[in-house]
Parts: structure tokens; sequence; C-alpha cells
């Protein structure tokens, strides 16, 4: 029977036993569950939000019923919590025991294979299946918190050199301005130019599943190999439906995170044959346009800052009633995002 | 009967299967199931039957399948609804 572990000496005992099997123990999930065979653990699994991870199994007591027992449990709980699709990293020889479960394979990349629960990302393509055009693609991958005058510049800059540019917004909502805000911006913000269309991410592109390390401002071997998954996962199962063979992103000169992310694309996407197009930043008298500057002017009330940085269409927005919360949020809160 | 919540039923265990039921607008019922290729259609035709039996007319059902036989597809998604619907 699975138990949620949740007092010290369980929670100590599984901690143990994760490692002995050879895997890191994380703090931060919702839950631990566990079960145990004559007083010792023979399985242990945990669920961060819409993540399972630290799932080991006993060997003795492995291509039993186990691992269906405590998926089962962190699933049910998962869905009890309100989450639409749970994935799982692990290891890529232990895949197909995820598989027989009803998971499917995302990706593979080196040493860690990633998978959902259901069939979300297949689902998600048959769902922008009317948006495909023919050619030699382009995509760009934007937060755009909020659409400035520099994602206008790299817009018009890779339009030009392809035939269709796809911009792919970030759902994921970690960020002051919400997806509704951030992807409405971006279209006013395009209308004009013929050759693109924009879209969102899902789960699937620098999301809190693919690349959580991009909404915090950590840099360590994990964040790199979740950018470098994130990376495969573009290239080996969204680049290929849409026709994209050039990647496009603006060159980094603020965030650490952002540059590492743009140095694994020259590193992954190649591979995949897909090309990689850095485009210069578009410049002011300040330095290159960012969003966080425009954040911080807003927080500021430097409106004619503003006005310097961001297309009519953000500015109108920025000042309309509907932005007074956002105003607001972003006087209190002068981080990243 | 009719989904007014979120609700499951089931395991992942061989030869069982995981129902969940969400309100929905219309009526929707997707299949996951590692032996889809050969029984889709009767997993569906089960569900389809037990919906109709039930008077089940809108919501979202997702089922992910091992390879369950048929009463345990009508068990289990009685019992999702059960716990899902009201009368």
């Amino acid at each position: 029977m699975v138990t949620e572990l949740t007092c010290a000496a369980d929670v100590s005992a599984a901690r143990d036993f994760i490692q002995r099997n050879g895997l890191t123990f994380e703090n931060g999930f919702d839950n631990l569950a566990g079960v145990f065979e004559n007083g010792k653990l023979v399985a242990v699994g945990a669920r961060a939000g819409n993540i399972l991870k630290m799932l080991a199994i006993e060997p003795s007591h492995q291509s039993g019923a186990l691992l269906g027992e405590i998926v089962t449990d962190l699933v049910n709980r998962g869905f009890s919590a309100g989450f639409e699709s749970l994935f799982v990293y692990t290891k890529p020889e232990y895949a197909t025991s995820f598989e027989a479960l009803n998971f499917s394979l995302l990706v593979c990349h080196e040493r860690v294979a990633l998978l959902e629960y259901g069939t979300g990302l297949e689902q998600w393509l048959a769902s922008a299946h009317h948006l495909i055009r023919p050619g030699a693609n382009g995509a760009v991958v934007m937060n755009c918190n909020p659409f400035t005058l520099g994602h206008r510049h790299l817009i018009e800059t890779a339009a030009h050199r392809v035939d269709h540019l796809y911009i792919f917004v970030v759902r994921e909502d970690r960020s002051v301005f919400p997806f509704e805000v951030r992807i409405r911006l971006v279209q006013e913000g395009v209308r004009d130019v013929p050759n693109v269309t924009v879209l969102d991410t899902s789960h699937y592109s620098i999301s809190n599943v693919t690349f959580p390390a991009y909404f915090f401002k950590e840099r360590d071997p994990v964040a790199l190999i979740q950018m470098e998954l994130d990376l495969a996962l573009f290239a080996a199962r969204i680049a290929p439906p849409f026709g994209i063979s050039t990647r496009f992103a603006g060159t980094e000169p603020y965030c650490e995170i952002t540059a590492g992310y743009n140095e694994a694309m020259k590193r992954v996407l190649p591979n995949y044959w897909i090309e990689v197009v850095e485009i210069e930043r578009k410049h002011t008298d300040q330095g290159a346009i960012s969003a966080s500057q425009v954040r911080a002017k807003l927080a500021d009330e430097d409106w004619t800052g503003v006005a310097e940085l961001v297309p009519e269409s953000t500015l109108a927005w920025l000042r309309s009633a509907e932005a007074a919360s956002i105003r607001e949020r972003v006087h209190q809160n002068k981080g990243r995002h | 009967m009719r989904i007014v919540k979120k609700a499951q039923a089931g395991t992942m265990q061989s030869s069982d299967l995981m129902v969940f039921v969400e309100p929905a607008e219309t009526l929707t019922v997707e299949i996951d199931s590692t032996v889809k290729k050969q029984f889709e259609h009767l997993i569906r035709q089960k569900i389809d039957l037990v919906l109709a039996t039930q008077g089940v007319t809108t919501g979202k059902i997702h089922v992910t399948d091992r390879g369950a036989l048929d009463y345990a597809i009508e068990a289990r998604l009685e019992t999702a609804l059960k716990r899902g619907g009201e009368v």
C-alpha cells in the first residue's frame, strides 16, 4: 500500500533510499510517497507541482507492480491539485517502463528522458496544425514581458530572412505581465508584418517543466542540462511539423541565463539541422533595449522613457486602466521577471 | 447525470484503467491505451454505453487504459461519474 511520507524519520529513510538508488534527493516537493514491506521502504516517489521525480524501486522488486502503484498515487494527487498534465524526468533506460503506464516520451537527451502523462504534445501540435505554413520557416521563442521595440526589431529582421516566422510566446505565468497580456501585445505589435504567426509554447518550450531555471537566477549544471533538453525537445518535436529550419534569438548582453541559453542553442540545434541566428539587439543611446528597462522606467513613472522603448500599441495598453494593477506590481517588484 | 466537478477513479496497474472526468460544455472522450491500436473502438463503445446509461451528455472524459476488461471499464467510469456528478 502506498503511504504518504510526512514525518521526519520517514523522509530521512526516503532520502537514504533515493540516494542508494543513484538519484539525488531534492527538497521542495508537494508529496512524497512510499511503499513499505516489513517496515522497510521498497519504493519511493515524489511530486513537485506537475513534475514527478525521485522515483526509485528496490532492485529486487523491480518489474513488478510497485512503479504503477506509486505513480498512480502521485498522478491522483497531481490531478486533485489541479494539474492537467504531468511530466516525469527519468533515465533513458526506464522510459519504456513509463510508456507502459501510458506516459509518452517527449525527448531523450544524453542521460535524461522527459515523458508526459497522456498525449498533450500531440494534442497541442494538432491544435496548431492549421497555423502551419509551407516553406523554409523560422522561429523565435520569447517571453515579451512586455513587448518592446527590441522585440519588434528582432521579429522584422528575422521575418525578412525566412518564408514564414512563428513567434512562440512563453505561456508559463511567472512574469509581471500575465500571459494573456503578453501575447496580446505581441499580436498587436506585429499586426502589420505579413509573414508571421503568433502562438504559445504550452508546456513545451521554456516552461516550468522544460527549463525552470529560466525563471530563477540560478546557473548550475542542472540548468545546463535543462536548457539542452528544452532545445532538444524543440528541435526534435516542434520544429519538424512547423517546417522550422532557423531559430532566431537576440544577442543577450544583460542576463547570464539567457546568454547561456543562446550558447546552448548553438551547441544543440545544429545537430538537428537547425541554423541558429543571433540578431544584434536594437540600441537607443542608453544601450540595448530590454523589457527589464521598460519595467524599470514604468516603476519610476518615466513615461517619456517608456515611449522610447515600446511601440504605440504597448504604450497605449500600459497607460490604460486595465494596466493599473500591473503598474502597481512593477512598482513593488523591481526584479528580473 | 451531470458532471459538476473534477473526479477520478482507477489505478495505473496492469489490466486496470484510470478515468478522469471534468465538467465541460460539450462531450469529449479521450482514450490513451497500451492496446489502443487493437481495442480503441471497443473501449469507446463501452464508454459511450455507460455515459448513455447514466444520462451524461456533457463533460470531458479522459481514460488511460492498460488493457482493462469491459466490466473494469464500466466500474471505473461509473465510480468516477458518481464522484464528480450530480443527478
